[in-house]
């Protein structure tokens, strides 16, 4: 039986009903056609659906759509504002790290979980942070560089704003 | 993957969970952080036409110090909550640390304490430093309750005393006497996204910064069908001064009390050599941390 739920996506307010065997994942990339959060193992083990949910990054495979009700959800084409690329992707871009793309979605919202709440963070923390989202091209030294650029860069912001 | 289809319900009370627990029982599951039901039920080993949601559910994800004599968590707590939670690195360590390693950080912040417990693995992170704690697991169901201690949880690969109809509520634990000092060590071939090929957790208390052992628990995961405790090699402690060849001793006779296997992860023999290494290992880091204890 097809419930009924509210939450909001990147900033605005969806609703829709859905089979409870929905998972999030299915439900971003299927019914809303937000494709840009990627399916990979469906297991919890790559990383590649990560979006951030009430500001914790998670595994959308292993979520409901149904769970998210009522919740805030944080997708990749949530990042950019007014056509600019937010200072991660932007530092993603700069600095090389993005290969065939697939795990970027989420490498780039695990980073911005990250940055939230430590906005200096060191290496290690960095290479902790990402550890569950999985790089088949294996370009992680990339990546680092690209986050520590992007911390770097959201801090001068903060600080001449 | 796709999920089979199931009937969902996401009661909103306690009591509304267990009432339907008590009239679906056998053929429900409860769904927690759902890292490990959804992917059993990917895979097809689960099939429940039932699933019960209990994130809805007040208070289960609540971390409640109870006046410095100890801290009541919920059986809805996630593992990311845990390992941040400050009470429970200063006073829990071993609790603290294995959440930390759960998993990866996506899957932290969805698993919980409740569900790790309960799916009872033998290799899972959350059960050694629970029985190092004298964890007491409440168990609720529609017609009653009960506490059972955390050495005794654990039957056998996925099985624990717990009913169809029984949810695990909290976990309570004691705060440890003044100059404990705890540890978690888990073995694997990588360090995240990682089941353990062995893992540790100990826990010990000095009469003084510079005195004798006074209290020692060890217990160890993967190293059997169930998590255990170590109790021979923790009587070898209990009285003595700590020092390098006595925790040696410790890890020799921890050895002989586990019967690994050998799979995919790890020989058994190489199982034992590891279990008498982080034994060792486990111990010392827990008698630094003892003798730097703070009121």
């Amino acid at each position: 039986m097809k419930t009924i739920i509210q939450m909001t996506v990147n900033g605005e307010l969806v609703e829709s009903a859905v089979e409870p065997n929905r998972t999030l994942l299915q439900f971003l990339r299927e019914d809303l056609d937000l494709t840009g959060t990627k399916h990979g193992c469906g297991l919890g083990d790559c990383g590649a659906c990560t979006v951030i949910l009430d500001g914790k990054p998670v595994n959308s495979c292993l979520v409901l759509a149904v769970q998210a009700h009522g919740r805030e959800v944080l997708t990749i084409e949530g990042l950019a504002e007014n056509g600019n690329l937010h200072p991660i992707q932007q530092a993603f871009v700069d600095k090389g790290a993005i290969q065939c793309g697939f795990c970027t979605p989420g490498m780039i919202l695990s980073a911005k979980a990250l940055l939230d709440e430590n906005p200096k963070p060191s290496e290690l923390e960095i290479r902790t942070a990402i550890s569950g989202n999985l790089c088949r091209c294996t370009g992680y030294q990339k990546i680092v560089e690209a986050v520590q650029e992007a911390a770097t860069v959201i801090d001068g912001t903060e600080v001449s704003s | 993957m796709l999920l089979p289809k199931f009937e969902y319900h996401e009661p909103s009370t306690l009591q509304d969970a267990l009432n339907l627990l008590s009239e679906l029982g056998g053929n429900a599951k409860v769904l927690a952080g759902g890292t490990d039901l959804l992917v059993r039920m990917k895979q097809k080993i689960d099939r429940p036409s039932h699933v019960i949601s209990i994130a809805r559910v007040p208070g289960l994800d609540a971390i409640i110090p109870r006046n410095g004599h100890g801290v009541t968590i919920g059986g809805a707590v996630s593992a990311g909550a845990i390992s941040r939670h400050e009470l429970l690195n200063d006073r829990f360590l071993p609790l603290a640390l294995a959440a930390g390693r759960l998993g990866a950080p996506m899957i932290r912040n969805r698993a919980t304490i409740g569900g790790n417990l309960v799916n009872a693995r033998p290799a899972a992170d959350l059960p050694p430093p629970c029985m190092v704690l004298n964890a007491e697991f409440k168990l609720k169901s529609a017609s009653g309750e009960r506490e059972v201690a955390a050495v005794e949880f654990f039957r056998g690969p996925g099985e624990a005393d717990i009913e169809p109809n029984e949810l695990l509520v909290s976990i309570n634990v004691e705060t440890p006497m003044p100059w404990t000092g705890g540890s978690y060590i888990k073995l694997g071939a990588r360090k995240t996204l990682e089941i353990s090929m062995v893992n540790v957790a100990a826990l010990i208390t000095l009469q003084s910064p510079d005195g004798v052992i006074t209290d020692a628990r060890i217990a160890l995961g993967a190293v059997a069908p169930t998590p255990v405790r170590a109790y021979a090699a923790e009587e070898l402690l209990i009285g003595e001064k700590p020092t390098d060849e006595l925790f040696e001793r410790a890890g020799m006779t921890g050895v002989g009390l586990c019967s690994p296997i050998t799979d995919h992860r790890g020989t058994m023999e190489y199982r034992c050599m590891m279990i008498e290494v982080l034994v060792k290992r486990s111990l010392k880091q827990a008698v630094e941390r003892a003798k730097s204890w703070k009121p």
